[in-house]
């Protein structure tokens, strides 16, 4: 039986000389719109947005019509034409907008392509696969460095295991700097950067740690075909995505630690009931028999959804964690784990992870 | 002058429910350059991918046919947060990996639309209803609030939601 359809039209033909004029309709069945643009035949740049809603999901969907006008001067060649537009327009007016927009922009750039190459004109610049999911950096050898004891702490310390910061992750919106100082600001112990497929210099860190008198560790957010695993104690940039199997393989070579972060985001957005499942038959999942710990606790799931990861890790009589998953300003802290030992450096982490006795907490007041 | 269109793309994609636990998704694309199709097979409840397969039909090197053999790599992931990521890094080495990925992502973006429809059927017409059932769709999905103009801060969809907070 037929359950959903989406319908998508571009069309593109020479308004003049030097400027193609886009037509998008998008019609599915929640949503219904149409969009027109004007762009640059040899920049490839959005020179004019008119949008309009024909069916929505609700009342106040015209309130993303405004907000079209901020990809007016984006141009495709950009490095990161295709993120800026799906973080800005998608966020401000609509996502299933920025979606049509990114449709006809491909459109137009491969007419565009087409028009100058029958011409005899010079190709408009390509956009790489690597510039829409981002490029891997070349592996990085590294040692950790005795630290400084820290200052003396009663009632164990309190990380948050899991922040991003800009430019190392490129979803994040918080540059490290901030990131400290906001995490220093609300009391906590420490941080663990977790930049996405992204391995941290010691050096670097270190330089962080000195300057902020504050305990800065590194992690790692890798991406696996059965979703993103926090990892610790790999010194290795892990490139793309990575079978859990191999990672595990790395992981315990390097006696490091692996926790399944937000297993179940997105999952109970229509409610367990849509899709059936049970915390009998998450435990079942395979991602569940490769990693030490299950993160519970993150502030980018919803309520249900930690609820329902810590059932599961219950279940399976897994240790649990938490984190923020901070990607912005005043997220770091929200959650974090509580251990019951001092920790000073990474390797005080892994031998406290390995030990057990943490708890996730929730630590800036939400 | 006409204004003749110099080039067009469709692209439709469609979701069957081939029984209680399988879902069938496909995504074609046609312009003026390409044909190409890809279809995959999800499990629920985890909305596991068990299949994947697609063709080129037609591209701008000829219309030899492309079979896209590599996208059975994607089977074991899961239809959801990440799963773009996911498809970049399968369809990298893929004839024409772009395209490819954007069929792809459709596929799985329908899938999620599918069951975003059935809760959008049951959303109130009346104003005070939908304010309601928008907020509480927002309590128990707290990373859809500020996610798009309709669910700002300010607007009258998260009017009992700030009180609340209060």
């Amino acid at each position: 039986m037929l359950k959903f359809t989406r319908n998508k039209l571009a069309t593109v033909y020479r308004k003049d000389g030097r400027t193609l004029a886009v037509h998008g309709v998008l019609e599915d069945d929640i949503y219904g719109f149409e969009v027109d643009l004007d762009i640059g035949l040899f920049n490839l740049e959005i020179l004019a947005i008119r949008g309009k809603w024909n069916r929505m999901e609700n009342s106040e969907c015209p309130r993303a019509i405004p907000f079209l006008q901020e990809a007016v001067g984006f141009r495709m060649n950009e490095e990161d034409f295709t993120r800026k537009v799906q973080k800005i327009v998608g966020r401000k007016a609509c996502r299933h907008f920025a979606d049509l927009i990114l449709e006809c922009c491909q459109t137009a750039k491969d007419a565009a392509t087409m028009i100058l190459q029958e011409e005899g004109q010079e190709k408009p610049p390509d956009i790489e696969i690597d510039e829409l999911f981002g490029k891997s950096k070349p592996a990085i050898s590294v040692q950790e460095k005795n630290h400084p004891p820290g200052p003396e702490v009663t009632g164990g310390m309190v990380i948050d295991l899991h922040v991003h910061s800009l430019p190392a992750s490129p979803c994040s919106t918080i540059s490290v700097e901030q990131l400290i100082e906001q995490a220093k600001e609300i009391g906590l112990d420490g941080i663990c950067l977790t930049d996405h497929n992204h391995l941290w210099a010691p050096n670097q860190v270190e330089d962080l740690r000195q300057k902020h008198d504050f305990l800065i560790l590194r992690g790692n957010e890798i991406t696996t075909e059965q979703g993103d695993i926090l990892v610790f104690g790999l010194e290795e940039e892990v490139k793309g995505v990575i079978k859990l199997e191999a990672l595990r393989e790395k992981v315990l070579q390097a006696g490091g630690f692996m926790i399944v972060a937000h297993p179940f985001r997105g999952f109970l957005t229509f409610g367990v009931g849509y899709l059936g499942l049970t915390k009998e038959k998450a435990m079942a999942r395979p991602v569940f028999k490769w990693v030490d710990a299950v993160e519970v606790l993150n502030s980018k799931v919803s309520e249900e959804e930690n609820s329902f990861a810590a059932q599961v890790a219950a279940g399976l009589g897994l240790p649990v964690t938490g984190g923020s998953d901070a990607h912005g300003p005043g997220e770091v802290g929200n959650y974090a784990t509580r251990f019951p030992g001092l920790i000073q450096n990474e390797q005080d982490l892994i031998k406290a992870l390995k030990k057990g006795g943490y708890s996730p907490v929730t630590f800036r007041n939400k | 002058m006409a204004d003749i269109l110099c080039f067009s793309r469709n692209r439709c994609t469609s979701i069957e429910h081939v029984d209680d636990q399988t879902i069938r998704s496909t995504c074609r694309v046609q312009d003026n350059l390409m044909d190409a199709y890809v279809e995959i097979m999800v499990k629920l409840p985890d909305l596991e991918l068990i299949q994947a397969k697609g063709e080129i039909r037609r591209s701008p090197q000829g219309t030899d046919l492309i079979i896209l053999d590599d996208l059975q790599k994607v089977a074991g992931s899961r239809v959801g947060p990440g799963i773009r990521k996911i498809i970049g890094s399968i369809v990298e080495h893929v004839p024409y990996a772009e395209s490819v990925a954007t069929l792809l992502d459709e596929c799985c973006n329908g899938v999620i639309l599918s069951f975003a429809r059935d809760v959008f059927l049951n959303a109130p017409q009346d104003k005070a209803g939908e304010k309601l059932f928008f907020a509480n769709m927002v309590k128990a999905n707290p990373r859809l609030y500020n996610s798009c103009a309709a669910l700002t801060p300010d607007s009258p969809l998260m009017e009992s939601l700030e009180l609340d907070k209060n």
